[in-house]
């Protein structure tokens, strides 16, 4: 069964239409990579599937929550579908620890040792247990964005939102982060990533979506085909552009 | 000057004492007013982004004198009766409030809206976003210009000799009009005002470089 199911999707800002007609299943367990040129409405569909945009037509259903339902009650929602930013967005305000605690206890209501214990596993995971009682602002790009990806996990989510992780970061850092998404995609975990990074695309994804112009043009099953030669002339253009050099 | 201080000293350390009171009553409720308030104007709710912005501008656009009068003479006359303390600090709360709203909700603009998102994302409601992860954040950026609302507040409460509230000013009133050593009574209270409004301008800087380390 679907986890996502988008049904005539649209949203527009204004005038400006950023979806249009969009039909999408993820089903549970499926590693998706979004791709395609800026503004092409890659980020604007992964945020839809959270809430953090609101849609203005069709049906989408995420997780047995019907979002475009204006009564429903997003936060339950959440629980279950986690987001990593490209900017990382850790709590300024927080330890790592703290970070990665504060929803489990506040929303799960874990108690406090417990949330830590755990907090402490997913450190270990993206191997940076020593920085648990740092501030973010103390931690390379690449150490905050896997801290939140372990804050993503704490709370012991159905799917992952991934928005364009590793664009912000030197590319020395890169390598580290999709190592610790390999791992969460090795644990049967349910991704959905907008990326640039085109080898995480064709090896560790089920599945790539491509879009233009708020659109979806080409979703292909079969990654390693994609990348060889895509269906569609606007993503043979694109994956020239992107791989040519 | 030193006789009007040892004739007078139960009478000014009583001033010094409402004078100190009023104001802790004005800081603490103007501080949570004021975060209340701030919220408001920055409401998703359109109805409470209206009534953030009417509170705010109705009463920081008013004279505080005429606020502290409308507590001692209009509420008793027809609400509940307060005494010239109590009318005094309300009406200094109010008035400061608006001022610290406007202060709050600068701050917590300024803090990204990425946390407000991350935050969200991770499961928490937008109230607990807030607590949690916004407003720390906000009121750290903010203490500087808190620092000014809180000395000004302390200045202000001098307000409350308008309406017998026995302050550290109403005090010195009836010691000048009794002694008629008006420069040196003055010359005292205004001391005994730097007094209170140096350790905490001290304090607020103290605290800011703390933060920003």
């Amino acid at each position: 069964m679907s986890l996502i199911s988008f049904k005539n999707v649209g949203k527009s800002y204004g005038e400006f239409k950023a979806l249009k007609d969009i039909n999408l299943d993820i089903n549970q367990g499926q590693i998706v990579s979004i791709i395609g040129p800026s503004g092409s409405g890659k980020s604007t569909l992964l945020r839809t599937m959270n809430g953090l945009e609101e849609i203005n037509e069709g049906q989408l259903i995420v997780d047995d929550h019907d979002l475009s339902n204006p009564k429903v009650d997003i936060n339950k929602l959440r629980k279950d579908v986690g987001m990593v930013f490209q900017h990382f967005n850790l709590y300024a305000n927080k330890t790592i620890l703290e970070n990665i605690t504060l929803a489990p206890r506040i929303v799960l209501k874990e108690n406090t040792k417990q949330a830590e214990q755990n907090a402490m596993k997913l450190l270990e995971m993206v191997g940076l247990k020593d920085q648990a009682n740092k501030y973010p602002s103390q931690l390379s790009g690449g150490q905050q964005q896997r801290i939140a990806i372990a804050r993503s996990l704490a709370m012991k989510p159905k799917a992952i939102l991934f928005d364009e992780p590793t664009s912000a970061l030197d590319p020395e850092m890169i390598g580290d982060v999709l190592n610790v998404m390999k791992e969460v995609a090795g644990q049967d975990m349910t991704m959905v990533v907008v990326t640039h990074e085109m080898g995480f695309a064709r090896e560790v994804g089920d599945r790539i979506i491509f879009m233009d112009s708020g659109q979806i043009l080409e979703d292909s099953n079969d990654p390693k085909a994609f990348f060889k030669k895509p269906k569609e002339p606007r993503a043979q253009q694109f994956l020239s552009k992107v791989i040519g050099h | 000057m030193i006789t009007i201080i040892q004739e007078h000293l139960p009478q000014l350390l009583t001033g010094l004492l409402n004078t100190v009171f009023s104001s802790l009553i004005a800081l603490i409720g103007s501080l949570i007013l004021g975060t209340i308030f701030a919220l408001f104007e920055i409401s998703p709710n359109r109805l409470l982004r209206f009534i953030g912005k009417a509170y705010v501008e109705v009463f920081r656009n008013i004279p505080l004198l005429v606020i502290v009068l409308i507590f001692y003479i209009v509420i008793p006359m027809y609400i509940i009766k307060i005494n010239g303390f109590m009318a005094g600090s309300i009406g200094l709360t109010i008035y400061t409030s608006a001022f610290i709203a406007e202060v709050i909700k600068a701050g917590i603009l300024s803090i990204g809206k990425g946390q407000m998102e991350a935050a969200r994302s991770n499961g928490m409601s937008y109230l607990q976003s807030m607590w949690h992860v916004v407003l720390p954040q906000a009121f750290k950026v903010v203490i500087p210009p808190l620092g000014n609302q809180f000395i000004n507040l302390v200045k202000n409460s001098s307000i409350l000799a308008f309406v017998a509230g026995a302050d550290l000013m109403y005090q010195a009133n009836s010691i000048a009009s009794t002694t008629f050593q008006t420069n040196q009574t003055y010359l005292i209270v205004g001391l005994l005002y730097l007094i209170l409004t140096m350790p905490l301008s001290y304090y607020m800087r103290h605290l800011e470089k703390k933060i920003t380390n």
